[in-house]
Formats: C-alpha cells, structure tokens, sequence
C-alpha cells in the first residue's frame, strides 16, 4: 500500500485544452469544439517539428509542473501509451509497403516510444530518468502503478502522462480511439511541509474487476481511448473542485477510509485500488 | 534487500542459448551476415537468427504470430528456462511473478506485412487482424501468456535502452513488495522499420560493424530474445551473481545524437554506482554500448575518461551479434554475467585499429580473468540512458 500526494494535474484533448477547462465541462457541460495542439504553450524551438504525440504530451506536463509549482528538471517521467504515434506507424508502414522506400529521417527517430520524454528532456534540460511503457488496454492504470512505485521507492516526484491518439483505420483492430486524449499526474511522497491537492491510497488486489463507468458525456470521444481510462479519477478530483461536487461525493459516502474509491483492472486477475483520502487544498 | 538473478538465457545470430554463444565469443566468430532478410534490398550487414522463421509457435499461442513473438519463443525455449521458471511458479504463485519486457519496436514486422496486404478499405485482411500483437505491448502479452504468468505486466520502450531499464522497474517491483520475482527480458527482431530508418540516418554500415575502431563507419542491426529472472536474494539461496545497481538519466541534448561530452551517459553511470555503493575503481569490466556509430563510440570513451581508471577493462561485443536495439540491454547484461560465469572478458571483435581521438582504452581481445563486480552500458535514441552494475555472490 502507498499513499502519495497528486501535486499537479494537466490535460488536453479536443474538446478541453486545460484543467479548468476539462473542470468547467463536467460541471457545465461547456466544452470546447474542435481545440488544436497548435494551440499550446509548450516551450516551442525543439518542439516547432514534433509530432502531435510529442506536443500532447509536452503541454499536459507542462501543465502538471505548473499547477505544482515543481521545477521540470527536477521530476523523473512515465510516459505511457498502449500504440505509441499510430499517424507515425502508419506512414512507415505505408511508406515501407511500396518501392521506393524513402522513409523520413525525421519521422522515424520521433517514432521511438520515448520521443516525447526525449523532447520534454531537451525542452526542459531536464537529466532526470525518463520511461515509455506500454501494457496494452491496460496501459494507464500499469503506468499509475509504476509511477507510484518510482515516487515511492526512489522517493522523488514522478511525472505521470497517459495518452492516445486518435486511431488510424488499420490499427482500430487493436485501439478503436476516436479521440485523442492525453493527461498527467505530478506524483510525489508526503512530507510535513507538502500540500497537495489530493492525497490517493493505491493497492493491488487479486480480484477481477470491470472498468469504472467514464462520465455519461465522454463515453463517446474516450470509451475506446486506453490513455483516457484513468478519466473517472480524473473527474472526482475535477468535481471536488467545485461545490457541486462536494455534494456529489458527499452524497457517494465519505468516511474515514477516504471519501472517493475506485478501482481499475491492471489484467484479468489484478486490480488496481485507489482511495482518495483526504481533501484537496485550495487550488 | 539483495536482488539476486536466479536464472537467465539469450539468443541472438551469435548463438541461439548461452553454449552457443560462449562458443562464439571464445572462438571470436562473428555471426553477422550479408543483407538476405526478404523484401530488404540495403547493402549492409545483419544479426539474423536463422530459424526464427522456421518457429512454430504453440496451438494457444497462434493468435500472437509474429516475427517478434518466434523470436521470443525460440529464446524461451533455450538452457532449460521454463523448466526453472515452472519450478520458482509452483514455489511462488503465478500472481507472484510480474513480466516486465523491453521493446523497441514490439511486434511492427507484422504490421509492416499487414500493411502491404491492406484491403480496399484500408483494413487489415483477416489473418493479421491481431489486437494482442500490433501493439506495443505485444513482447509482454506474449511472455505472459507463454508462461502462465499471472503478476503484473509492461513492456517498457525506451529505444535501445529498453531492456536494460527493466532491471530498474523489476528491482523496483520487488523492494516493494509487489511481487516476489520477475521475470524480465527484451525482445526486438528484424524488421523493415528499423532497417530502412536507420539507413535514413546514415547510421548502417555497408560492412559488418567495427566498434572502436578508427574505420568504424556505421552498426549492423540484429535481433535477439534475452530473459532473466530476478527474485528477492533469500528466495534463490543458490544464485551466483545479483544486480547491484542501476542508474538512468536523459540527456537533455538531441532526438538522435548523444550529448557530445557524455553527460547523460556520466550520470547513469554515477547512479548506478551509487546505487551498488560501489566506486567506480571497483568495476573490473564494462559491457560498453558501442554501437560502431561514428558519435556514440567517441562520446562513450569521453564518458568512461570522466568515470574510470584503466584498471577497468572496457569493451563492446556488438561485432558478433550487431545492435540488437531494444534487446541489446538484456543481452549485454547476460553477456556480462557469462564473462563473470567463465572467467573470460570478451574484447571487441572487428575493432583493429583503435580510433586515436577516443580517451579510454578498449580492451580489443579476450582476456581470461576473474570479476568480482561488473557494469554494463545502454543507450537510446531520445537521449535515454541507463547503467547496470552486477556482483559475484559469495558463498
């Protein structure tokens, strides 16, 4: 069992380029149409080339870090995605499926797992380790766990992304995404001195469990969307925010064991336990 | 709490087990090839394994073909590995062993022939319609399903250190208290992807790979399955050597090209010896990254110039198998325990002449000698590094 503190949050997708953003639609119902990564302020320079994937995840954890107030150098990544840039494995794959193959130079170092680590590295002189994991459909409750682990164990803040892509056709046999999503998680220990904004209880169990219902609203964009998973977490700690919500998990039971409980499969067999212990400070 | 590494196997074109490979390292015959991998017309050198197209996978494993998932059941088939896991299962539990695999490009071999067979409405035709293998995580799902594993699973790509930091993630697991044992290792095969990307880069050689060598002009790409287990040192009391460290880090300098004075590379390395409690004159022989790239060979002499005494002995052994990517951590690290098993330091085949601008020596034939403690390197595109460091078990 651990208990960490989630210091930072980010987020981006289409239709919700920020954490205030993502928080004013599931309270409102407000959601933007048809927001472009362009858009972000990710440190440009290195990034001006990068592909979408990169530019996700740069601007959510950009987001994290800013919402903690964390210095970016300073924060070991999980980076985390079950296909890795399909729009880049599509165009290999195309590219290699007809003579002459001409493959871009470009193109196939950003096709690496780790590219946005790589350029989150650069953008940030940042020297500290960095992964890319997969787990396929259970790839953002996996990367939850191992990010949790290297907070703990290494004892240092652990900079958690989970992300999809939209899914090229030939590969919606493996990721039927519709939308791309991608989030982030400032994980760190607690220490006396520190505030996060919501402290979560995580376990494993052997038990078989389903997926926790996404919000009635996402369900279309993110049913099929691995890095979107983690959503129901996502919109407890949005909603808590908000009085609104306070009602809501006041009404879910709040107890002394932790006010919000959810669970997410990591396999068949295993099962990811998390409790939100406490509540979050002023944002 | 002490890591022990109860047991481990490789494959790669220098042998497929580790006899095999012994052989080859102590006979210092290369098992690179000329260019014959079908549909691939680039003048260069390959690490092929011969009978990896010739494997069969298992009735309950069909649904996972791929290039990739042979080589991997051919490597798990070598030195009696399953046999030894079967035995640690039934002391354990499978819900007690986690897999933690490294990739670089997972199971994209089969994508690429899929793509070339895509129906008029851009779909995948039947037989390749595999959601368990185009995927990143193929490498992993495969080793679970092989094995009976039931503990937590993740394929971890971080380009071509991805199999060393799964040593990192497994040590982690298990200081936790997650799981008991892991069985870890990394998968990468040849593939189209690779060769011709790579040969965007300039970065093949049209001749077999010379490391350190002033003529060194480009890697030759293989392919290799290496698994190990790791477990908590007090459940495998008869293991001979345990992972004493690990180190990781970024550059923080460039997608492709290392830092140019080493930074990232020195600072995994740091970690690591940190970590082991070790000082960097207590390492007898590095297991070296070497690609025979003209940037990384020079940049990792100004690393080991940064870190080490030439009492450290320091090769590359990638002129026998080529860069494995993905699997080159896995496979270094078991080439470096079986340097430890035997008492024999490979040195770097096809390096003749070392490059006068390098600042380390490079050891450049095999030296008999015993070691105690041993490190070796790994580094990714991404800037990705990581550093292993590991130790003789006492009696």
């Amino acid at each position: 069992m651990i208990e960490l503190g989630v210091f930072g949050l980010g987020i981006w997708s289409p239709g919700f380029s920020n954490w205030q953003q993502f928080s004013t639609g599931l309270s409102k119902g407000d959601w933007l149409s048809g927001g472009s990564i362009q858009a972000v302020q990710a440190p440009i320079g290195e990034l001006r080339r990068a592909p979408q994937s990169v530019k996700m995840a740069v601007e959510v954890m950009r987001q994290a870090c800013e919402m903690a107030s964390a210095n970016p150098a300073d924060v070991a990544v999980v980076f985390s995605s079950s296909m890795g840039d399909m729009q880049i494995s599509d165009y290999l794959c195309h590219t290699l499926s007809k003579t002459p193959r001409l493959v871009s130079p470009t193109r196939f170092h950003n096709s690496v797992h780790n590219a946005p680590t790589g350029y989150w590295s650069i953008a940030t002189q940042s020297y500290a380790p960095a992964s890319a994991i997969s787990a396929y459909s259970h790839t953002a409750p996996m990367a939850f766990l191992e990010a949790a682990i290297q907070a703990f164990e290494e004892d240092r803040q652990v900079l958690l992304v989970t992300q999809e892509g939209s899914a090229v056709p030939a590969l919606r046999v493996s990721c039927p995404s519709n939308q791309p999503f991608s989030s982030a998680f400032l994980l760190a220990p607690l220490d006396a001195s520190s505030s996060p904004k919501a402290i979560i209880r995580l376990s494993v169990a052997r038990e078989s469990v389903d997926w926790p219902e996404l919000p009635r609203e996402l369900q279309q964009d993110f049913l099929g969307n691995p890095g979107a998973r983690l959503l129901p977490l996502l919109s407890v700690l949005a909603l808590n925010e908000s009085q609104e919500g306070r009602s809501t998990h006041n009404e879910t039971g709040s107890n002394s064991e932790g006010w919000a409980h959810l669970e997410f499969p990591l396999s068949s067999n295993l099962c990811l336990k998390l409790s939100l212990i406490s509540e979050p400070g002023p944002s | 709490m002490r890591l022990a590494i109860s047991s481990y196997t490789a494959t790669s074109a220098a042998g497929i087990g580790l006899s095999a490979m012994a052989n080859s390292i102590a006979s210092r015959s290369s098992g690179l090839r000329p260019n014959d991998l079908p549909e691939c017309d680039l003048l260069t050198w390959i690490g092929r394994v011969p009978s990896v197209e010739d494997t069969c996978l298992p009735h309950h494993l069909e649904h996972l073909q791929s290039r990739n998932n042979q080589l991997a059941w051919l490597g798990l088939q070598q030195d009696g590995f399953l046999d030894t896991l079967n035995q640690l299962i039934e002391r354990l539990g499978a819900d007690r062993i986690g897999v933690v695999m490294g990739t670089s490009t997972s199971s994209i071999g089969r994508t690429e022939e899929a793509y070339a067979r895509l129906e008029q409405s851009a779909l995948m035709p039947e037989a390749y319609r595999q959601p368990e293998v185009h995927n990143l995580h193929s490498p992993g799902l495969f080793v679970a399903q092989a094995t009976g594993l039931k503990g937590p699973s993740m394929t971890i790509s971080t380009a071509c250190s991805s199999s060393a930091k799964v040593f990192a993630s497994a040590a982690r697991w298990i200081q936790h208290g997650l799981v008991d044992a892991v069985l870890l290792g990394g998968v990468d095969s040849l593939c189209l992807s690779i060769l011709y990307g790579f040969n965007s880069l300039e970065l093949i050689s049209p001749d077999p790979c010379r490391p350190f060598d002033v003529r060194r002009n480009g890697i030759s790409i293989g392919e290799a399955a290496g698994f190990a287990v790791i477990t908590r040192a007090d459940l495998a009391p008869e293991s001979k050597f345990e992972l004493l460290g690990y180190g990781e880090s970024s550059d923080a300098y460039h997608m492709s090209h290392p830092h140019p004075e080493g930074k990232g590379a020195v600072l995994a390395i740091d970690r690591a010896l940190k970590r082991a409690q070790l000082s960097a004159q207590a390492i007898d022989y590095i297991n070296l990254h070497g690609t025979a790239s003209r940037a990384n060979d020079l940049v990792e002499t100004y690393a080991l110039a940064q870190c080490f005494t030439d009492r450290t002995l320091a090769s590359s052994t990638k002129g026998w198998m080529g860069h494995t990517l993905g699997a080159a951590g896995i496979l270094e690290a078991i080439i470096t325990l079986q340097a430890m098993a035997n008492d024999l330091v490979p040195g770097t085949l096809n390096c003749d002449v070392p490059d006068p601008e390098f600042r380390f020596p490079i050891l450049q034939s095999n030296v008999v000698q015993s070691i105690q403690y041993a490190m070796t390197n790994s580094f990714g595109f991404g800037g990705n590094n990581a550093t292993l460091v590991f130790g003789r078990i006492h009696d």
